[in-house]
């Protein structure tokens, strides 16, 4: 059973943060240091958002070598929906993007 | 050479990678921390998935049938001990006194004798007040059990006449000079226990606002 997203700041925050560039994976740092979340607030509303398939993960070889790989994430088009109805805003740059991936 | 607090930074990212229910999603947090070059924000990071990791893992362990089972046991001696003393007063008035004696055996003392007095005093609404938080805590645990309403609110209602109750009776213990609960650190304890359980119900039956459909 997947969980419940919470309409939180710190989730509408995020939201707001992944629909400025609604193509792009992007990394769990990379959010923390855009949105100011803390991992321990980051974390828990990106396992609600991939819970509910609102969010995509993918693993991506790290770009130094020696390192190891890393998850990027990014809205999925239920996401965007879902992103747009929170942050109205914001969602009118993703408008056109929603429609070219439905 | 790594400095203490990458080398902390990375044993607790370890400790995440064990405790999150999602393999894939601990090593992701742990993998996420060699990216990240200052060792301050690293250490930081670190402890914030600890955090992460630990509610996660709470989360899940909160809806595995064990952990309900050991809980539904726990209510159910809650609720006994808050009927102990409604029973062992009627009991004790209507003179059933094998029962009287053989719960007395479970009173602290070994003999319910010694709480005459107090029984006497006792007035009818403190007893009452007990046995509807026993009846309190068992339709909660009924909530929980069918995972519909806010168990918790039940629950945190009983546990109030709990203490309503308690409160009340130390007036009797003071008039006629007769300590229930000869070690206060007993009764504290039952009320940690309850609240506690309390909060537990309260994250079990927690429901965020729905996300749109």
């Amino acid at each position: 059973m997947g969980r419940k997203t919470i309409r939180s700041k710190q989730t509408d925050r995020l939201l707001a943060v992944m629909l400025k560039e609604p193509l792009a994976w992007q990394h769990g740092y990379a959010l923390m240091k855009q949105t100011g979340l803390q991992s321990g607030t980051l974390y828990p509303i990106l396992l609600r958002l991939s819970d509910q398939d609102l969010l995509e993960a993918q693993w991506r070889q790290a770009d130094a070598p020696g390192k190891p790989p890393r998850h990027v994430y990014r809205l999925t088009t239920a996401g965007l929906a879902f992103a747009r109805e929170e942050t109205v805003p914001a969602s009118r740059t993703s408008d056109a993007l929603l429609g070219a991936r439905a | 050479m790594e400095t203490l607090r990458r080398r902390t930074a990375k044993a607790l990212m370890r400790h995440v990678a064990q405790i999150m229910p999602s393999k894939d999603w601990g090593t992701a947090m742990q993998n996420e921390v060699e990216a990240i070059e200052d060792d301050r924000v690293a250490l930081r990071w670190a402890m914030g998935c600890v955090a992460a990791g630990y509610r996660e893992r709470m989360n899940t362990m909160l809806q595995t049938w064990y952990f309900r089972s050991a809980l539904a046991c726990l209510i159910v001696l809650l609720a006994l001990r808050e009927f102990f003393a409604p029973l062992l007063i009627f009991a004790y008035r209507m003179e059933y006194l094998g029962l009287a004696h053989f719960l007395g055996l479970r009173t602290a003392g070994d003999d319910y004798r010694r709480l005459i007095p107090v029984m006497d005093a006792t007035p009818f609404w403190v007893v009452a007040l007990w046995a509807v938080a026993g009846l309190l805590y068992l339709v909660a645990l009924w909530q929980m059990l069918r995972r519909t309403g806010a168990s918790y609110m039940l629950f945190l209602l009983g546990s109030g006449l709990d203490l309503a109750g308690v409160l009340a009776i130390r007036s009797v213990e003071a008039s006629t000079g007769i300590i229930v609960e000869p070690i206060p650190m007993i009764r504290l304890a039952g009320f940690v226990l309850t609240f506690s359980v309390a909060f537990v119900l309260w994250r079990m039956t927690w429901k965020p606002t729905p996300a749109a459909s």
